[in-house]
């Protein structure tokens, strides 16, 4: 098996360009033993769409990650990707973990916890040094190869489990909270970096959050869960947001519509709690 | 009846008890003469018989004994040693090449030293365990002491506590709970080095038994004397680990 | 403040070895039982260099070190496998545990009576008795992966031979380590003692021989070199584990 095949989902997609959906979540619901901690969850995601969902604690968000990666099966209902229910893990959906720390290979060097998903598919030794070089470079690691993560800050930290994501090259790009144990500054810079790297890919995206407002910036749509759902469905409310790209952090939280989005936003969560 | 048996942990006596199993069966279909195996039935009636007539508690009155003797001696000095070490600084760094030279010499090595100098029996034994032990009191207890909370080092200097009064009050309380983790690993090299001492050279113990038993071609005494020294070793691991979590459960976070 | 803890230290040294002198030199204890340093020394320098005692040397370190790297091997395949299935691990746990207190020494009976006193005989004795320091800690060490390493080899696909080796392996390395030095000391015991029951030529049996013939001086030169065996290898395997850990030291 040679290298991951270039497919067009490097291409540069608008909404408008695709219409069936990328991933269907019909009436997916799991259980932890007794307690069923997801209830009939619907929703799709187009190509390129970015993906925010928020919820208190116990809704599920972490878990609706791992139904996208394949390592859990849904209790009831089906988790469809292309049309096909979802099997188990896929070269290219990559998942960032929120502890970054226990995520990264301590005793490897930035470039070889990079390796590890460029050896995982194969790839020919010859062309990895190359694609970790502009790896690095993308998330602006580059003067820090030959360092221990260890030896790297939080955001770093973080940064170097995006580049090993991005080395699958993921048509599905799944994040859990991963800018929620950096300091503001970095958790701004992270998150423009973020989107220009999606942007710029055309990765489709499904991000956790617990910070409404970062959920409004980054995303086109914001899905918000609701804890023990009962007979109710889990999705509690959907906001769609229509604000120019691309983000800004000063303009764009200045805009009516992200203020208004806003309040929709925290009244849902005063509301639910 | 089932969550009885997965909290016994039915899984881990499967194996064991199947070979024990098989071999008696084994042994039993083709009756083997030999000097090295035994019928597992030949083995516990070996050790009912030696427990019976007292035989068996006579040796491991003798090996525990040495053992316990020598862990006194050499862990009561090491103790001593390692305390001093850990509240004094200039202490450890002026000892420190003289323990690295010293301790790195085998145990086993100084057996024929101390046959030469105090012959067979309980003297003899004593001093290599002592030897034995002193090294890992020595280090663990150093450590122990040196290992306690310097924010708790603060508060007593804050409050005026006289030294004598830090150490007792505080240094020690506070180092116990690793000093008796200490203690309970240098049981069970006590009674290592107890046995292998027996077995190397002094007649007396359960080590000697062992030895004995195998040159007497009496395989199922031989497996019967290396049961009851599992045990025993077992037994006392299990006793110690009992009592530490009955009595620093709240100081260790972990056992080790 | 290094180099007063560097003074004082030897100086405690070289006062203990003055001391020894004075107490062999009075014969405070007959020399009988304790010869001087420079008799000491005399019989070092002479076994070395006419005598045998670099032959024996050698002997006991070879055996040591054969003893000691199919111990390792064993246990670190073992333990891998073991630690890594939680099914394995509930099945031969409990086994493990049972004959762990059992001391080492205690099977060179059980070996003599089936494999009778032989070269062969001893190297078993040692590579069984400092297996279990090795395949305890892997075992311990591959038990304790990160889940989030799991997760992250679930996701990136990799097969479970690539798992073992390039996240459980590294991931166990200072646990298998700290096992390996504890393996090698039980290594150099046990080769002693095989020496010592077997009859095997080295410095275990020369020095049992030197207590018998109440050659005191040769006594101790063998225990100072076994001392040193002792102290080299237990450096250089420090030295090796300080390198092959240099990730942790951040």
């Amino acid at each position: 098996m040679n290298a991951l095949p270039r497919t067009q989902h490097l291409q540069v997609v608008t909404p408008a360009q695709t219409d069936a959906p990328l991933i269907v979540f019909d009436q997916v619901a799991l259980d932890f033993g007794a307690i069923r901690v997801i209830n009939r969850l619907s929703f799709s995601m187009r190509r390129g769409e970015f993906v925010c969902v928020i919820g208190p604690s116990g809704c599920g968000k972490t878990t609706l990650l791992r139904l996208l990666t394949g390592l859990v099966k849904p209790s009831a209902g089906e988790v469809r990707r292309h049309g096909t229910p979802i099997a188990g893990p896929a070269h290219d959906v990559a998942i960032v973990f929120q502890d970054y720390a226990k995520a990264l290979l301590p005793w490897r060097t930035v470039a070889g916890n990079v390796s590890l998903a460029l050896e995982a598919a194969h790839v020919a030794k010859s062309e990895r040094a190359d694609r970790i070089r502009q790896l690095l470079a993308k998330v602006g690691l580059g003067q820090h190869a030959d360092k221990y993560p260890g030896q790297l800050s939080g955001g770093m930290q973080q940064r170097l489990q995006i580049a090993r994501c991005l080395a699958q090259e993921p048509a599905v790009l799944l994040m859990d909270e991963p800018f929620g144990a950096l300091d503001a500054m970095t958790r701004q810079t992270l998150q423009d970096e973020m989107l220009q790297l999606v942007q710029e890919s055309g990765t489709t995206v499904l991000f956790i959050t617990h910070d409404l407002e970062e959920a409004i910036y980054l995303g086109d749509t914001v899905l918000a869960l609701r804890a023990a759902p009962g007979e109710r469905s889990s999705l509690a409310q959907t906001f769609e947001v229509n604000l120019p790209r691309p983000r800004d952090q000063l303009s764009t939280r200045e805009e009516p519509e992200f203020l208004r989005l806003r309040r929709a936003a925290f009244d849902h969560v005063k509301d639910t709690h | 009846m089932r969550s009885i048996l997965d909290r016994l942990g039915w899984r881990g006596w499967v194996l064991p008890l199947t070979l024990l199993v098989l071999a008696e069966a084994a042994m039993r279909i083709h009756p083997v003469e030999s000097d090295a195996l035994a019928r597992p039935t030949d083995v516990l009636n070996a050790l009912a018989q030696g427990i019976a007539n007292g035989s068996v508690l006579r040796l491991s009155a003798q090996t525990l004994a040495a053992a316990l003797a020598g862990l006194a001696l050499g862990g009561g000095l090491g103790l001593a040693a390692g305390i001093w070490f850990g509240l004094s600084r200039a202490a450890s760094d002026a000892a420190s090449l003289s323990v690295e030279l010293l301790r790195p010499v085998p145990s086993v090595a100084l057996i024929p030293l101390s046959m030469l100098v105090f012959g067979f029996g309980f003297r003899m034994e004593i001093a290599v365990i002592a030897f034995t032990c002193f090294w890992p009191m020595l280090l663990l207890s150093q450590a122990a002491v040196r290992n306690v909370e310097p924010r708790l080092l603060e508060v007593a200097r804050v409050l005026g506590f006289a030294w004598w009064e830090r150490v007792l009050k505080l240094i020690l309380p506070a180092a116990l709970p690793r000093i008796f983790v200490a203690f309970r690993l240098c049981v069970g090299i006590a009674l290592v080095v107890a046995v292998t001492t027996e077995i190397a050279a002094n007649p007396q113990g359960l080590g000697y038994a062992l030895m004995n038993a195998q040159q007497s071609l009496r395989p199922d005494l031989m497996f019967a004397m290396l049961l009851w020294i599992g045990l025993l070793g077992w037994g006392l691991g299990a006793g110690l680990l009992l009592l530490q979590r009955a009595w620093f459960r709240h100081s260790l976070a972990q056992q080790p | 403040m290094k180099t007063r803890a560097i003074v004082s230290s030897v100086s405690v040294s070289v006062a203990l070895l003055a001391l020894w002198g004075v107490i062999a030199k009075l014969e405070w204890i007959s020399p009988i039982f304790l010869p001087g340093p420079a008799a000491t020394w005399q019989s070092l320098s002479d076994g070395l260099r006419h005598g045998e005692l670099l032959h024996l040397t050698l002997g006991t370190v070879e055996r040591m070190a054969y003893g000691w790297a199919l111990a390792s091997l064993i246990g670190i395949a073992l333990g891998a496998l073991i630690g890594i299935s939680p099914l394995l691990r509930a099945w031969l746990q409990p086994t493990l545990e049972l004959i762990r207190p059992l001391p080492a020494s205690a099977i060179v009976p059980v070996a003599i009576a089936f494999i009778g006193l032989s070269p062969a005989m001893v190297l078993i004795v040692i590579a069984f008795g400092a297996v279990w320091p090795v395949l305890l800690a892997t075992t311990h060490g591959f038990a304790n992966i990160e889940p989030r390493l799991h997760e992250v080899g679930r996701v990136l696909r990799l097969s479970p031979l690539a798992f073992i080796v390039k996240v459980g392996l590294p991931n166990a390395m200072p646990d298998a380590l700290a096992g390996m030095r504890l393996s090698l000391t039980v290594s150099l015991i046990l080769a002693i003692v095989g020496e010592m029951l077997a009859s095997q030529e080295g410095l275990g049996l020369a020095i049992l021989q030197a207590a018998r013939s109440f050659r005191s001086a040769d006594l101790f030169a063998g225990v100072v070199l076994l001392g040193a065996i002792g102290f080299v290898s237990n450096s250089l395997l420090g030295m090796a584990e300080r390198r092959a850990l240099k990730w942790k030291q951040i």
